[in-house]
């Protein structure tokens, strides 16, 4: 954390909105990527950022400034996110949106029969992550999407390092044997 | 898989992140040209991590995020409203009356004076007034004594005939 993130947190410690819209301007794609990795739809990924930043404003004064800043966040994105996961789970997960899903690059990647089959491969990834335990979902995504090394991802964790690479191990595994047709066969990817 | 391939698979998924020593890098690179499998384990983990940051990439492309701001400064705006009760609330801490300094000791005072004054205040009289002599005529046959009631509801007349006898009209 740099002298000028500690001002601006304590700025916003004391209430300041600016504080708040500097720290927004900082964080903010972190926050989604995560969000999205979890929940991966766009409406409730946004859900949550909203949420996450006001929880954020509220909930400031109690960041000692033991663990750096970003990891706090993360951690706070990680738990609001898998929360609202357990709330709408008795909801059916709608489908992925026209919009959503893995990018395509090219105007042969526009062809009907691509976009159904991307949208059915994040289909699958979708459900394959909804059936892996929290706190493995929790490490792919920190590791997988934010790109973290395991200190960062145990700060965020309030775990071990042993801890992480375990729960890294069997995700991954779980992930390889769920989607083996992608993985295996680089139908995708 | 030789006994080479089985120590350096260990390291593979910590090369894969990057965790590994520079030593352990050299032990991994080393071995991989000459070994598929572990080269397969590795594009697997590749793989797989782009299935999942991929879609993830391709949201935040497409998103625009000032509008969320102003969203979020809006609640915050919304939810700093207070309610009557936070204003009560606020408006008794803030004054200094209702500060326990003071509050404490205005309640004990305010204990002993209700209990000091209230058997003052709520004591009944039990003692009737009773009628109050209005006349009274003596005479050697008969004594008459004229009472007025209380709120002048009434006159009583007694009539005495002697030390013993009395009558009562009324």
């Amino acid at each position: 954390m740099n002298d000028n993130e500690a001002e601006v947190i304590s700025r916003c410690q004391q209430g300041d909105q600016d504080a708040l819209k500097e720290i927004f301007d900082r964080y903010h794609r972190k926050v989604y990527r995560v969000a999205y990795g979890v929940v991966r739809q766009r409406e409730d990924a946004l859900d949550i950022v909203q949420e996450v930043f006001i929880k954020l404003f509220r909930s400031i004064k109690n960041f000692k400034g033991k663990s750096h800043f970003y990891t706090y966040l993360y951690r706070m994105v990680m738990n609001t996110a898998i929360d609202h996961t357990r709330k709408t789970k008795r909801i059916p997960s709608s489908t992925i949106d026209e919009d959503e899903g893995f990018q395509l690059s090219d105007d042969a990647e526009k062809r009907p029969d691509r976009i159904l089959a991307h949208k059915e491969l994040e289909e699958r990834v979708k459900a394959a992550m909804e059936k892996l335990p929290p706190d493995q979902k929790a490490v792919l995504i920190f590791r997988e999407v934010e790109g973290l090394s395991y200190q960062e991802i145990a700060e965020a964790m309030g775990c071990s390092i042993g801890t992480v690479m375990s729960r890294l191990h069997y995700g991954r595994v779980k992930m390889q044997e769920m989607l083996r047709d992608y993985v295996k066969g680089g139908k995708e990817g | 898989m030789n006994h080479r391939c089985s120590s350096v698979s260990k390291l593979l998924e910590k090369y894969f992140d990057q965790e590994v020593t520079d030593e352990e890098k050299r032990l991994v690179e080393g071995h991989l040209p000459d070994c598929p499998a572990c080269r397969e384990t590795l594009h697997s983990m590749e793989r797989v991590r782009n299935l999942i940051k991929s879609p993830v990439e391709a949201a935040i492309e497409k998103e625009s995020f000032p509008w969320v701001c102003q969203k979020i400064e809006r609640e915050i705006r919304l939810k700093e409203r207070p309610t009557v009760r936070e204003s009560l609330r606020s408006w008794l801490d803030r004054t200094p009356l209702f500060t326990r300094r003071v509050l404490i000791p205005a309640v004990v005072a305010l204990a002993i004076l209700i209990f000091v004054a209230a058997p003052l205040l709520f004591k009944k009289s039990t003692s009737y007034p009773g009628p109050s002599v209005v006349e009274y005529v003596e005479s050697q046959a008969y004594n008459v004594m004229v009472y007025e009631l209380e709120d002048s509801k009434g006159t009583v007349i007694w009539l005495f005939e002697g030390p013993e006898k009395e009558i009562s009209t009324s």
